[in-house]
């Protein structure tokens, strides 16, 4: 056994070798890397594009000398899997954590506040208003995580369609956008010519619903979060909503399809004249002449139609651990990914260029990179303009909210599709919330 | 077998437990002594893993449904397994079950899971013996087909989901293509428009996912009647329709049993095709009680109420198959 060779090494060269490093070791000469015992770190995402977080937590790791560890949870289960291993004493350090469930946690006291943190002040000063209310906690009193990206509604059109129909630009209000769509439809060019967002999941009907009625001037929900149903403006938005399918103008498909990105496909079919949507995972749909008719910049956005054309927007986000014994790291972690710990927007410029999704950070629009990106498949100065006008609820800090967000959405597919009237529609939304809150 | 255990029950002889585990070890050999001791042994790590894996997830599923589930409140008692606390919550009795039993949206889902689950029964049967039926028969290619047969069953229903979704989409699906091109439709069809179809496309799909399965055991049962018997038949002069109601059939009858009960639990508890093609809507108009069930637990996370709705179905699949039991194995059996 002596003479053999060891893994193509000899036990003589083997010792001469650890002699050399233990004195490389010794004398400082190997990397800050291996020298520096960074204590280790746990991320955990829901599964979405995992080689490319995995290769920034990489980047992140090399360069700020720490030891990051991520992993991915499926999505359907992934904040009561966290909760759970929260209760059995698993502490992870830094979470994905979507809108509606973060004051839960907060207020249970898995996560904690960032405010005591230091360069918290400079991060909150850099943001949107509308964006850091909803990073606040329900008090008012704390923010408590940083935004992963924000997502608001846009209106986009397809152009070659409304030229081929005559029309230079999209009527200037929803009235003229109708008789757009039903000449559309009369002269065989499309047969459903509008596409709202009225698929049944979290980022479909009920933001679509919240979104047209900010765009009217009406808050579905006041300042202390009860729902304000029983407007002339709500009334509105649901009749046109009912003529908009009455009329054909809107296919049936809609009711189910499972994501927005599958409704964004459909929008790129070239099918569609008209599809209002958040804005986020456009980038490579929109431009990818494999996936899309409309590659090219065929489809254009345009300020969402409207007396305020405000939409409703949302940021989901990354929260810290409120038991975590790395906060040092979890905090630069945190900045890193939420923030601009890197000065370049290393990880919020991975995500607009690969996949076209937005961050509250008004500065990032500004990034040359960024824009360039953007120009591909949008008017940069109208998304800007429409994030501005992003508009946020605080009703999805309060725990019934999730399963009002569920349950209202058969009540709206029920209205528009005439099985219930605006009154009764508005009535058993009105039920839902006194029978929840 | 006495003798091959002979060394091995002298080796236990000879350490007896000394000290204050002595006694216990002592005992513990002696019973290990015994055919019944030894027979103990040999099943004991089995009987863990299915304890661990089986038994202790149902007992506490069941407790689930009777108590009060927060996840994140940690102020209740606990079990502490191997270091990790197993919360126990509040017990609420039969609560959660009397909130599911009083909400109209459970018994809407539960009137369009019997639907679903008679439809997806009587189809999956039905087909999946006609298709036995035809591959017991000698014809060129029957390898080839039986092997293909498979492929359904053989995919992930997510992926059985979404295939069917692009086939039948308004957008851009082959099977409107194909009605257009032939000239029997003049605009491209919504398959999921309305509730009533969109119920009977996640039938039709599921049928297509599962009907395999019952052709695979249909064929095992058809391979095990002797051809005596349809010998005796036809010398009788019996034709096709005579040999199958009269010989094929009450042959048939452990592995009908068999088909029927699976294919009721697997319809009843049908969860992924929903997610993937409908969502449970449009409106409710999908929404079943596995789907309810589904949501309750991780939308609004009630988990209580979520495991009491899926707890009914458990109780429904229990009761149908003594019925099935009954109907059709009890019979047979007598016979």
């Amino acid at each position: 056994m002596s003479g053999k060779r060891i893994s193509g090494t000899t036990r003589r060269a083997f010792m001469r070798n650890a002699g050399l490093v233990s004195l490389a070791a010794a004398t400082g000469g190997l990397s800050a890397r291996f020298a520096r015992a960074a204590t280790p770190i746990s991320l955990v995402g829901w599964t979405f594009r995992p080689d490319m977080v995995q290769a920034y937590i990489d980047f992140f790791n090399e360069k700020y000398g720490e030891a990051v560890d991520y992993s991915t949870l499926p999505w359907p289960t992934f904040h009561p899997t966290l909760e759970q291993r929260a209760f059995a004493g698993d502490i992870v350090d830094v979470m994905y954590c979507t809108h509606n469930n973060r004051q839960r946690w907060f207020e249970r006291g898995m996560i904690r506040s960032l405010e005591d943190l230091p360069g918290f002040d400079e991060i909150k000063s850099a943001m949107l208003p509308a964006s850091l209310s909803s990073l606040t906690s329900k008090d008012g009193a704390h923010v408590i995580a940083l935004p992963y990206y924000s997502a608001y509604y846009i209106m986009m059109y397809n152009d070659p369609m409304l030229k081929k129909a005559g029309f230079d630009k999209p009527g200037a209000g929803w009235d003229e956008i109708i008789e757009q769509c039903v000449k559309l439809k009369t002269d065989g060019i499309s047969e459903y010519p509008m596409l709202p967002n009225w698929n049944p999941t979290q980022t479909g009907t009920n933001p679509q619903f919240l979104s047209d009625c900010f765009a009217e001037g009406a808050a579905l929900f006041d300042d202390a979060n009860k729902l304000q149903a029983d407007q002339d403006a709500v009334a509105h938005v649901m009749e046109r909503w009912q003529k908009m399918y009455e009329l054909g103008l809107v296919t049936p498909e809609i009711f189910t399809q499972a994501s927005s990105t599958d409704t964004h496909r459909m929008m790129f079919t070239g099918k569609y004249a008209f599809h209002s949507n958040h804005c986020n995972y456009l980038q490579d749909t929109a431009t990818d002449a494999a996936q899309s008719q409309l590659a090219g910049k065929k489809a254009r956005i345009t300020p969402y139609p409207g007396k305020t054309g405000d939409t409703y927007a949302w940021t989901d986000s990354y929260v810290m651990n409120a038991k975590t014994a790395a906060l040092e790291s979890a905090w630069k972690l945190l900045q890193f990914l939420g923030a601009n710990l890197n000065g370049d927007w290393y990880v919020q410029k991975e995500w607009a260029i690969s996949s076209g999704v937005q961050n509250p950070y008004p500065a990032f629009y500004e990034d040359p990179a960024v824009i360039a990106s953007t120009e591909e498949w949008v008017d940069p100065a109208i998304l800007k303009e429409q994030a501005g006008k992003g508009k946020v609820i605080n009703a999805f800090k309060e725990t019934w909210y999730p399963e009002y967000d569920t349950k209202v959405v058969p009540i709206m597919h029920d209205m528009i599709r005439k099985k219930s009237s605006v009154p009764e529609a508005i009535k058993a939304m009105t039920d839902l919330y006194q029978s929840l809150a | 077998m006495a003798d091959l255990l002979e060394p091995m029950k002298r080796d236990v002889r000879a350490q007896p437990g000394t000290g204050r585990n002595g006694g216990l070890i002592r005992r513990f050999s002696l019973y290990a002594n015994t055919q019944a001791g030894f027979a103990t042994l040999l099943i004991l790590p089995a009987l863990t893993v299915i304890f661990a894996v089986v038994f202790f997830p149902l007992v506490y599923s069941i407790w689930l449904s009777l108590a009060e589930v927060d996840l994140l409140d940690t102020s209740g008692p606990t079990l502490n397994l191997f270091g990790f606390n197993l919360p126990l919550y509040k017990f609420i009795g039969f609560g959660n079950y009397r909130d599911i039993v009083g909400d109209p949206l459970y018994w809407g889902a539960l009137g369009r899971t019997v639907f679903f689950v008679a439809a997806f029964v009587v189809e999956a049967t039905v087909i999946g013996l006609a298709m036995a039926l035809i591959l017991n028969s000698e014809f060129f290619g029957r390898p080839i087909l039986r092997a293909a047969l498979l492929i359904p069953w053989s995919m992930s229903r997510v992926v059985v989901g979404l295939l069917w979704l692009g086939m039948l989409s308004a957008d851009f699906g082959a099977l409107n293509a194909i009605l257009s091109r032939l000239g029997l439709i003049d605009h491209y069809i919504s398959f999921f428009q309305n509730g009533f179809s969109a119920l009977n496309v996640l039938v039709l799909v599921y049928v297509w996912n599962q009907a395999p399965f019952a052709t695979v055991l249909f064929l095992a049962g058809l391979q095990s009647i002797p051809k005596d018997l349809y010998a005796a038949a036809e010398v009788d002069g019996a034709g096709f329709w005579r040999k199958l109601w009269h010989v094929t059939l009450p042959s048939l009858r452990p592995m009908m049993f068999l088909v029927l009960v699976l294919s009721t639990v697997n319809g009843f508890l049908m969860l992924d095709l929903i997610f993937v093609m409908t969502f449970g809507g449009p409106g409710n108009d999908t929404t079943t009680v596995s789907w309810l069930g589904y949501v309750t637990a991780f939308n609004f996370f009630q988990f209580g109420p979520g495991t009491a709705i899926l707890f009914t179905l458990t109780l429904i699949c229990v009761v149908l198959t003594v019925v099935y039991q009954r109907l059709i194995l009890a019979k047979f059996q007598a016979e």
